[in-house]
């Protein structure tokens, strides 16, 4: 199997990624106006945004791998399922870290009840689950079935979870955050460019991580 | 076929005994632990007394589910049902309807001495309270026997079930809590039957999910 | 009747069974016999669809038994090492439970004769949990006897039987050979596997190596 980066798409992939995201910071250090009230710690919402729009999409794709492999009963199905919710989860965990480092000064308190974020933290946990049932479950070729089913399960639940939550505690507000369509040009376009630019981030990362989940697989089945 | 699978179920506890006895007994555990840890204060318990019995009822759930299929994988009974010319769904469906309907007796023999040790009023509206708590049942039994069905032959499974389970229920526990907090308060029926219909679409989600995923997680 | 081909399953990538096919008759009686861990409990556990394999397909009575409806493998009965049945129930009740989700319809008096003739009487209605190895191999092979079935499919029919036991087993055996059904057999005894079987199959580092009986 080529090297990863002996692969012409994965250079350019990686290339512009990396030229991407440091323009993005830029970006969004001097080009995004300053909200009042909120100054610096506004500009988060330029990462966390995007960071949980990621992982929604990440544990979107689990579920397809997941009805994927049992329609086609392919392991390369399940490869990418793993990498996805591994992904995912990863950002999620910057969600949940990114929620507080805004909430803080906003708030006064790191963490509040608000339906996206916990949301978020109730994904998570099933993650956890997951690889725990991944870890726990037998034999890998056992586990393929069970982390398909789970990452089914998983995102079926997720519409109903937010929705409960939503009503949980209509009396917490979202996060300080105008709806999308209302905002400023000056706010929504660098949020757009971030959000394309850790999608094209998000894009290197699972192909990166399928390289290498295979590169194991092979290694393990030649031993 | 579901109605032989579910009598097997209910005669098997018939003659065993064992669910809905430990299910009960872990139950007035966690009762006096609730005694213990609030004083049993009138205002502490009042104000979270719904919360405090939904908690219960998912702790007995995890127990008495995982009991449900462990004795499948006693003697192997469980090879038995699935090499059978039948729909492996309805395992699914008979596993569902008969914890149901264990948990349900459990929670009625349960709820006198929650409210009697705990010192709390019962609802004003008995029947509405009976009623919601059927429609509970069912959806948190839809998750737990789906969940179960995964986590049956995972090593430490006893871990796995609680902690696959209960972020995917927490749907149904807020809306159980809130149900149950509209009930007590004695709030007209409208101000928390938004409520319902997040349950009823657990209730048919994982319904349906369960039955065409079965299929998929039983053989070994 | 039974067609295996390319059978592959695999544990944590370690293959057991490696591009198997054979085929059985019917009428024909296969043997298979293999060292410890050879993957023969492994075979006729996939082909009672208790356990999913990585590869291969199966057909049985012209049907596809993988991935077909659950009425394909209604003429086939898998008897495992372990009972198969409630350890809570006695065995009239399992064995009615059994044979009810096979879709038979079978009386209590037929059950009860029938658990007589293999010397189970007396603990007819005693929960299984108290048998015995042999008087659940007794009890195996009662459910046998009472279900309808094309193909039997039985690992070590003589594990834990007393010499009764193991002539009802033997006699049993035969009865079905005479009858034209068709068996497939786990032995580990040389001697067995060439008086039953028409043909012993020997499982070895995931393939099968044929021999025939005479």
């Amino acid at each position: 199997m080529t090297p990863f980066f002996q692969n012409k798409t994965n250079r350019i992939w990686c290339l512009a990624a990396i030229g991407l995201l440091i323009f993005n910071v830029w970006n969004i250090v001097s080009n995004t106006p300053m909200v009042p009230d909120q100054h610096w710690a506004q500009k988060i919402f330029y990462v966390h945004v995007p960071s949980a729009w990621v992982g929604f999409l990440s544990y979107l794709v689990v579920m397809i791998a997941g009805i994927m492999f049992f329609i086609k009963g392919d392991d390369k199905w399940d490869d990418l399922g793993l990498a996805a919710a591994e992904i995912g989860t990863l950002f999620m965990a910057l969600v949940l870290i990114t929620g507080p480092i805004w909430a803080t000064p906003i708030w006064g308190k790191p963490w509040i009840w608000e339906p996206r974020l916990t949301t978020t933290l109730i994904l998570f946990l099933i993650y956890i689950g997951y690889f725990m049932m991944r870890s726990f479950g037998g034999h890998i070729e056992r586990i393929r079935r069970y982390a398909a089913a789970v990452g089914i399960i998983a995102f079926v639940d997720v519409p109903i979870i937010f929705v409960s939550v939503q009503f949980w505690a209509p009396e917490i507000q979202s996060h300080p955050q105008v709806e999308m369509a209302q905002q400023p040009s000056g706010i929504l376009i660098p949020f757009l460019l971030s959000l394309g630019i850790f999608t094209i981030l998000y894009i290197l990362m699972m192909r990166y991580r399928i390289h290498v989940i295979r590169i194991k697989n092979m290694g393990v089945e030649n031993v | 076929m579901f109605l032989v699978l579910l009598k097997k179920e209910l005669y098997n506890e018939f003659r065993s005994r064992e669910l809905i006895l430990s299910m009960l007994v872990f139950g007035l555990s966690i009762i006096l632990a609730y005694a213990f840890t609030s004083d049993v204060s009138r205002v502490i318990v009042a104000n979270y007394a719904p919360g405090m019995f939904w908690a219960m009822i998912l702790f007995v759930t995890v127990l008495g589910i995982h009991r449900s299929f462990s004795y499948e994988k006693e003697m192997d009974a469980f090879s038995m049902l699935i090499a059978a010319p039948i729909d492996r769904g309805l395992i699914y469906l008979s596993k569902w309807i008969s914890g149901f309907i264990f948990l349900t007796v459990m929670e009625l023999i349960v709820t006198i001495p929650f409210f009697k040790f705990l010192l709390i009023d019962f609802p004003p509206n008995p029947l509405m309270a009976l009623g919601t708590a059927l429609f509970i049942n069912l959806a948190i039994m839809a998750v737990a026997s789906l969940v179960s069905g995964v986590a049956m032959r995972a090593r430490l499974s006893e871990v796995l079930l609680p902690v696959l389970m209960f972020p995917l229920v927490s749907p149904v526990i807020i809306a159980a809590t809130k149900i149950s907090g509209g009930i007590m308060a004695g709030d007209h029926y409208q101000l928390w039957q938004i409520w319902l219909l997040i349950i009823g679409s657990i209730i048919v989600i994982f319904g349906l999910v369960g039955y065409t995923l079965f299929d998929f997680i039983t053989e070994e | 009747m039974l067609s295996v081909s390319h059978l592959s399953k695999s544990f944590n990538r370690r293959p057991v069974l490696a591009d198997i096919t054979f085929e059985i008759a019917t009428g024909e009686t296969v043997v298979f016999m293999g060292k410890n861990g050879a993957g023969k409990s492994t075979l006729l556990r996939i082909l009672a669809r208790i356990m999913a394999c990585d590869k291969g397909e199966v057909s049985f009575q012209n049907h596809d038994l993988l991935k077909g409806a659950p009425t394909t493998r209604k003429d086939l009965l898998y008897l495992g090492h372990a009972s198969g049945m409630y350890s809570a129930l006695s065995a009239v009740d399992n064995l009615s439970l059994a044979l009810r989700l096979r879709g038979m319809r079978t009386s209590k008096e037929m059950i009860i004769e029938a658990l007589t003739h293999y010397g189970l009487f007396d603990q007819k209605d005693d929960p299984i949990a108290v048998y015995s190895q042999g008087m659940l191999q007794r009890l195996k092979l009662t459910y046998a006897e009472l279900a309808e079935w094309t193909l039997l499919l039985m690992d070590e029919p003589f594990s834990g039987l007393d010499d009764d036991g193991a002539k009802l087993m033997h006699d049993a055996i035969l009865q079905w050979k005479s009858e034209a059904q068709s068996l497939c057999l786990v032995l580990h005894d040389e001697a067995k596997g060439k008086l039953y079987g028409d043909r012993i199959l020997r499982i070895e580092n995931g393939g099968i190596q044929e021999s025939l009986c005479f």
